[in-house]
């Protein structure tokens, strides 16, 4: 691994660190709802950084919330755990197979759902083990998912393409300069 | 706004819309699928006594040492119609449609609540 990419997934964790924290002090209408913007980076890596990226970011961001709120290894943890593993391995592996096929907020959406589902899962073999609980509970998440995917997912889209212009300006302006200093 | 949406390729919409409509019919679907309302438990000295469907009208009593209870179930809602007992506080109590009312004198308590009504308490935290 470079140094470089060091670099990249310790400010790309920091930042999803941070957006993980902000998402626990905003306010939501249901106290299990939340907004999945730590999601952002991980698209955001994903698509500018590669895979392996995005995967070291989340895999980072989990385990140091998790040691900051003292959940670590607790059940909170396995649920967030497997959440992010499953929702970065999903959009991961869509946005190979179907390269162009999907823009950022498929990609959301595919990470949102798949993280949804995940904890679903978790939750019942560890907290609900009642089938019938989960029929009524499944859908009103996966809505509620969809909803938190696309504006995560436009937020990602719009953060991309500037950092992308950003990245094509300074190339231009290196190559310009090359051009003055010959 | 404009560069979200010419961001948007055909397939997230349609993955949005699939996914919308998915959910949505499923929250339809598990609605009519769980029995409504649930049931109406009468318990005479704690011991469970009497269970009937909240969705069926019905009139019925029940015998305690004041006499007997008369208890209603009319619109899903149950109440103790007519009671025997020095205070009649089950009878103030009028209509419920979740909860309990309970007759000391006659060691009666009515509890109405259904399965699908615990079963959505069930989740108290989902974090990720």
């Amino acid at each position: 691994m470079q140094l470089q990419d060091k670099y990249r997934i310790a400010v790309l964790s920091a930042y999803a660190l941070a957006l993980h924290g902000i998402e626990n002090l905003v306010p939501t209408p249901i106290p299990w709802l939340r907004l999945g913007l730590a999601n952002i980076v991980t698209l955001v890596a994903l698509v500018l950084f590669g895979f392996r990226t995005a995967m070291m970011v989340t895999m980072i961001r989990v385990i140091l919330a998790s040691l900051f709120t003292g959940t670590f290894l607790g059940p909170s943890f396995v649920m967030s755990f497997g959440g992010g593993l499953t929702s970065t391995a999903a959009m991961g592996l869509t946005y190979r197979m179907s390269r162009g096929l999907f823009g950022p907020i498929g990609l959301s959406l595919v990470g949102a759902f798949f993280h949804n589902m995940a904890q679903l899962v978790l939750a019942y073999i560890l907290f609900i083990q009642r089938i019938e609980a989960m029929y009524i509970i499944t859908p009103v998440i996966v809505l509620l998912g969809t909803l938190t995917g696309v504006a995560n997912g436009a937020v990602s889209g719009l953060l991309i393409k500037k950092l992308l212009k950003k990245e094509d300006d300074r190339i231009q302006n290196d190559i310009a300069n090359e051009r003055q200093s010959q | 706004m404009k560069t979200v949406i010419r961001n948007t390729t055909v397939a997230d919409k349609l993955l949005f819309l699939f996914m919308i409509t998915a959910s949505l019919a499923g929250i339809f679907i598990s609605r009519a699928a769980m029995p409504q309302g649930g049931e109406v438990v009468v318990e005479i000295n704690g011991k469970k006594a009497y269970a009937f469907a909240l969705d069926e009208d019905r009139i019925f009593a029940v015998p305690g040492p004041c006499g007997d209870t008369v208890i209603e179930i009319k619109n899903k809602k149950a109440r103790v119609k007519e009671a025997h007992c020095p205070n009649r506080l089950c009878e103030k109590q009028g209509w419920i449609s979740k909860g309990v009312i309970v007759c000391l004198p006659n060691r009666i308590v009515v509890s109405v609540g259904g399965r699908s009504a615990n079963s959505s308490k069930e989740v108290d935290a989902i974090t990720g």
